[in-house]
């Protein structure tokens, strides 16, 4: 009986050895383990050996059934090892490139108004929106332009047909035309016939100029404005939120300078200068940047606001051209024609 | 406007330099847009000297060193070390000495230049600021007095200033009124000029020189004066006049044309000088022009006037358009001896109205329209006569015509210092308030206490017409304060309670947050396209709604209602740059039409582009519809849409570039939002020049239907028992929606499960079409999830309400179970 099975151990081993694939692993368990299996006949046997003969058989059957098992798990090993080899194919070479598209970029604007907006937000300022299509009223009526001003003439701003009809921009005056916004400030004047003071709100968004393009003028560009109504609100209140903003923007060794001037619609008015020699292709001491001033009365009396109880200050620039200061960007046009060369620099 | 220095010095002291005067005229308020100097600026330290020895420098090849006379009071006899090639004995040079300052902020000292001592510098033209090639040093003539200071034996040199004047200050836009500005911020006093004139007192009256002025439109003309002179002699203006002219740019004409000028300039008062015998009639009339009536005006070119304008017309003919230009019929020439000088003053709006309307523009015209002091304008007349007797004579006769001109002037300003401080937020001192104010000539007239303050009383000049309020006074206190000294301060920023971004914003950043995050770059498009691409992408009837009245290129003339075609524009742009482009997407508004109105929407859009010719060496599947589908569905959420559960319904027609069968569509604009998406008509897109196969997705929103979702998030408890999965294939027409389907087998898994337990979830895990079905029928393969939330189900409740699904789903008989 011993040599039966050390002879069936050693035909078993060499039939594992070169077992490939699972099928024939199950096949080769069956002849050996299975119901019908070699291994399973010769235990079958055991009932016709002699009682006292029976431990020491049943021993060297346990111990063979227990060797050809442990050679099936090695051949199983050695199977499933040779499948998931099978399936890996050949090692990579990780100096090949990846064909899936680059990262995602924002457009350099949108990078330069969230970051505004950021920074605004630190100070207690909330977004504000408001149409672009725009009556007479809330762009220059309510902003103390006159009718006659240059600002309003069909020359320098898009205007629409008289029989023209927008259903979700609301007319003050019935005979006004509707337009394509001038500046962002008549969302300043829509926020503060919504609500009331104290507000603290930035305005981002598009406007339009009927003018040349070249390349620092575009039909439309978009510009951030601030607008700030409390009581006691000071010219200083105003030069330290400037301050504030740019050095956060462009870095602490920005300095920034007002030039009196006039807005229709802020007393005293100013244009803001900064000194940020430290940026990309600036060679001037100081570049104009955007203008501001202290809330004219005329223009919170027109809003219900009374005059002599409240006061505030806006603030506005040109997105495009503080992009342009912050990335030396030299043609404002770039902008608009979305070269992924372009683009791509703003990852 | 041009402003030089050397004229503004006849009217007030100004001994700062160049640099500190721009920084003066910037901080006024006028914004300096040029500088341009003529001339040998103001140098100190900067003498004549004659060289007397030169030696080889031991050091240098190119170095020589010189002994310089320079005389007796700056040191006699210095040793300079000089580089130029012609510091040759006997020759008079600039000598910088140690102290001065030269051009570009270059301080010269005593140095020491390659071991040899050099006290100061021998100059070439270009390093004092003078015009000319560095070819070597200046040579002055061999008289040039040695010592004497350059600037007294070189000609007087000139800044001229370009300036900025902002319209509310038509004040400034004259020498007198910037030395005025001036004069305030150096607190000097001003000289105006005399005038000797003050008017006619043995009157001698020629009505055939002029005999009368009406005012026809007193409206348009505040004030009209008109006065003669006979005898006068028309020749070349004197140099020192056509210097002036010639410095800020205007070239001189003759002595009469060039005093009215030099007037206008001086004094901020434009006027008009006829030949008083081309006046028909001797008489003046300021009227309103008959429609379609012709004038010639001085720049040779023929005016058509309308009966908006204003004219000054003799009994015949219009002979200028009043304020703007005069006509060729009644200009002073060569044999003029007798003249009317006009000075008037006409309403801003007529002279702008006009001016734009004949585009027609004039140094005259650009003070009228801004607004001139009637108050000064007899005043400039006379100052005009004295100009013009001194340099061409003439005499003066009646009758002096004056019509109108009665405005008085009376205006005060009551404000307190306090209030000043207020507003400003910083501390300046009564004294200083007042100090500014009345370098103005902004005096206070009266100051009664009021406790705890004190209220000024200011009276404002007649030429100040922007001052009215009290804020407007604000603003000239801090002008001369100077708004470089507003201290700083920190940004104190109180948190706002309703302080939250608008809805539109957080949608912006959303989207683009998403986009970008799947591989998208942001392109930024104009917002007005072509009539004939709108015409073509989405329809003739929208382009008619959505045109500009006043566009200012063709191609820039309508709103536009997709975001896409700007899209396209810019994949097309790349390639034809050879740019690979593949996944692009904006944000912005457009413009969409609803029986005849147009809506104002938020818009989204992206586009995916597969380029075949931009091969790679490992391939990736091309993006299909169900690719733009996810992103919609993402699009849709961030604007508070649910779009899973609304019917995308597939697009069939024309418009809006869709390839029909390939492209679907959710919303409309009646319920304020729209979505749509798929593959852009091939044909439509090769036409357009664009390479590959693209897919585009679009979402319009009203801003007010955004919702935000973050309110309406709900914890839903989850079973923890294991789903039992049962997957049944139904075999329907090939063209019925598999949605339709799911949710008709949905309708009866509810119903035949019953309240025992839930029936989770019905995917479609498979479409097939072709063998073994009959033709026009597909087979959908539902994989339909079973689960309870309190136990393990059995095989056998399960298998049950199974049966049941299948015995009922086939009962209208347009569905059959595929075996």
């Amino acid at each position: 009986m011993q040599a039966t099975l050390s002879a069936l151990l050693v035909k078993a081993s060499a039939e594992f050895v070169g077992l490939s694939s699972r099928a024939d692993f199950e096949a080769a368990k069956a002849r050996y383990v299975g119901p019908n299996g070699e291994l399973t006949a010769l235990m079958k046997q055991m009932g016709a050996v002699p009682k006292e003969q029976r431990p020491a058989l049943g021993k060297l059957i346990n111990e063979t059934k227990g060797q050809l098992q442990v050679q099936l798990d090695a051949a199983l090993a050695r199977i499933g090892l040779a499948e998931i080899t099978a399936q890996l194919g050949p090692p990579i070479d990780p100096t090949l490139p990846s064909p899936d598209a680059g990262s995602g970029t924002s457009h350099p604007l949108t990078l330069v108004r969230e970051e505004m907006c950021r920074i605004l937000r630190k100070a207690g300022f909330a977004v504000v929106e408001g149409p672009e299509v725009e009556t007479e009223y809330y762009c220059f009526d309510a902003l103390s332009t006159p009718a006659d001003h240059p600002a309003r003439d069909a020359q320098d701003t898009f205007y629409f047909p008289a029989q023209a009809r927008f259903g979700n921009i609301s007319k003050k005056v019935a005979e006004e035309k509707y337009l394509l916004r001038t500046h962002t400030s008549s969302v300043q004047i829509r926020t503060m016939l919504k609500g009331q003071p104290p507000l603290r709100v930035v305005s981002p968004g598009r406007v339009y100029r009927r003018d040349t393009s070249d390349a620092t003028h575009s039909a439309n560009f978009h510009q951030i404005e601030c607008l700030y109504v409390d009581k006691h609100v000071t010219v200083r209140d105003l030069k330290a939120l400037l301050d504030y903003i740019f050095a956060s923007l462009l870095g602490k060794n920005t300095k920034t300078r007002f030039r009196p001037h006039y807005f229709g619609y802020t007393e005293p008015s100013f244009e803001v200068d900064l000194s940020a020699q430290h940026l990309p292709k600036v060679n001037k001491e100081w570049i104009e940047i955007g203008g501001c001033g202290m809330v004219d009365p005329a223009v919170f009396e027109g809003v219900g606001y009374d005059s002599t109880v409240w006061t505030g200050y806006a603030f506005g620039m040109g997105l495009e051209r503080l992009a342009m200061l912050m990335y030396g960007i030299d043609d404002i046009r770039y902008f608009y024609q979305n070269d992924l060369r372009f683009l791509k620099q703003f990852t | 406007m041009k402003i030089s220095r050397n004229w503004l010095k006849q009217y007030v002291a100004l001994d700062a330099s160049i640099d500190e005067l721009k920084r003066a005229i910037t901080l006024l308020g006028f914004e300096v847009e040029g500088v341009i100097n003529t001339g040998l600026p103001p140098l100190t330290q900067v003498v004549v000297g004659e060289i007397k020895t030169r030696e080889k420098h031991p050091n240098a090849d190119k170095l020589s060193i010189c002994t310089v006379d320079v005389g007796l009071a700056q040191g006699g006899v210095r040793t300079i070390v000089c580089g130029a090639p012609n510091c040759d004995v006997g020759n008079r040079v600039p000598v910088a000495l140690p102290g001065a300052i030269l051009p570009g902020d270059f301080k010269i000292k005593e140095s020491k230049i390659r071991g040899q001592q050099s006290s100061g510098m021998l100059c070439a033209a270009d390093e004092l600021g003078l015009a000319g090639q560095a070819s070597g040093l200046m040579l002055l003539s061999a008289d040039a007095p040695i010592g004497s200071a350059l600037n007294e034996i070189m000609p007087e040199g000139d800044t001229v200033f370009d300036l900025e004047v902002t319209p509310n200050r038509p004040d400034a836009l004259s020498h007198i009124g910037m030395a005025r500005e001036l004069a305030a911020w150096f607190r000097r006093p001003v000289n105006f000029p005399p005038i000797i004139f003050r008017g006619i007192t043995d009157e001698i009256l020629r009505p055939d020189i002029l005999a009368s002025v009406r005012v026809e439109a007193p409206e348009d003309c505040l004030l009209y004066f008109g006065l003669g002179l006979t005898g006068v002699k028309v020749g070349p203006s004197p140099a020192w006049l056509q210097e002036r002219l010639q410095a800020v740019g205007l070239r001189p004409v003759n002595n009469l044309v060039d005093v009215g000028n030099y007037v206008m300039l001086e004094l901020g008062q434009p006027l008009h000088i006829f030949d008083a015998k081309k006046i028909k009639g001797q008489q003046l009339v300021v009227r309103r022009a008959v429609e379609g009536e012709k004038l010639r005006t001085l720049d040779g070119k023929e005016r058509i006037l309308s009966e908006r304008m204003v004219v000054i017309a003799d009994a015949v003919q219009p002979l200028v358009i009043a304020g703007i230009m005069g006509g060729v019929h009644a200009e002073v020439d060569a044999q003029t001896t007798d003249i009317v000088i006009e000075a008037a003053c006409f309403r801003p709006q007529s002279i702008r109205g006009t001016a734009r309307r004949l585009g027609l523009a004039s140094d005259s015209s650009y003070r009228f329209e801004r607004g001139v002091d009637p108050h000064g304008t007899v005043a400039a007349a006379y100052r005009a006569i004295d100009l013009i007797q001194a340099t061409a004579g003439g005499t003066v006769v009646g009758p002096a015509c004056l019509v109108g001109g009665d405005q008085s002037w009376m205006r005060e300003i009551i404000i307190s210092p306090d209030y000043i401080r207020e507003r400003l937020g910083f501390y300046v001192s009564d004294q200083e308030m007042r100090g500014a104010l009345e370098a103005l000539n902004l005096i206070i007239t009266a100051e009664v206490a009021c406790a705890p303050t004190v209220n000024w009383t200011v009276k404002i000049p007649s030429y100040r017409t922007d001052l009215d309020r009290p804020i407007d006074l604000v603003e000239e206190v801090l002008r001369i304060y100077g708004t470089d000294r507003v201290p700083p301060a920190l940004a104190v920023g109180p948190a706002l309670a309703d302080g939250d971004d608008d809805p539109i914003a957080i949608f912006n950043r959303q989207v683009t947050a998403y986009l970008v995050g799947q591989r998208f770059n942001e392109v930024v498009n104009y917002t007005l396209r072509s009539r004939q691409e709108l015409g073509t992408w989405v329809s003739d009837a929208a382009a008619a709604e959505l045109a500009l009245a006043n566009p200012f290129v063709d191609d820039q003339s309508h709103l536009r209602p997709t975001l896409v075609l700007g899209l396209l524009a810019a994949l097309k742009l790349n390639q034809s740059r050879g740019v690979p482009a593949t996944q692009l997407f904006e944000t912005g508004r457009v413009f969409m039409e609803l029986n005849g109105t147009v809506q104002e929407y938020l818009g989204a859009a992206f586009l995916l582009c597969h380029n075949p010719k931009e091969r790679s060496w490992l391939v990736r599947s091309a993006p299909d519809f169900y690719t733009v589908k996810q992103h919609l569905i993402i699009l849709a959420q961030q604007a508070g849409i649910d779009l899973a559960s609304a019917e995308l319904r597939p697009i069939s027609g024309a418009g809006w570039g869709w390839q029909a069968g390939h492209a679907a569509a959710a919303g409309e604009s009646s319920i304020g939002w729209s979505i749509s998406g798929g593959l852009l008509d091939l044909t439509m897109v090769r036409a357009a020049g664009v390479e590959g196969t693209v897919w585009a997705g679009m979402l319009a929103i009203l801003p007010e239907k955004l919702k935000s979702l973050v309110g309406h998030r709900r914890y839903q408890p989850f079973a923890l028992f294991p789903t039992v999965l049962r997957d049944l294939a139904l075999v329907v027409e090939a063209t019925r929606p598999a949605e339709e389907v799911r949710r008709a087998l949905l309708k009866i898994a509810q119903a035949s499960t019953g309240p025992a337990f839930a029936i989770e979830a019905i995917e479609v895990f498979d479409v097939y079409l072709g063998q073994g079905l009959p033709g026009g029928k597909k087979s959908l393969g539902f994989s339909l999830s079973f689960r309870s939330q309190e136990r393990t189900l059995t095989d056998d409740e399960v298998n049950a309400v199974f049966t049941k699904i299948q015995q009922q789903i086939v009962v209208d008989g347009s569905i059959t179970v595929r075996s």
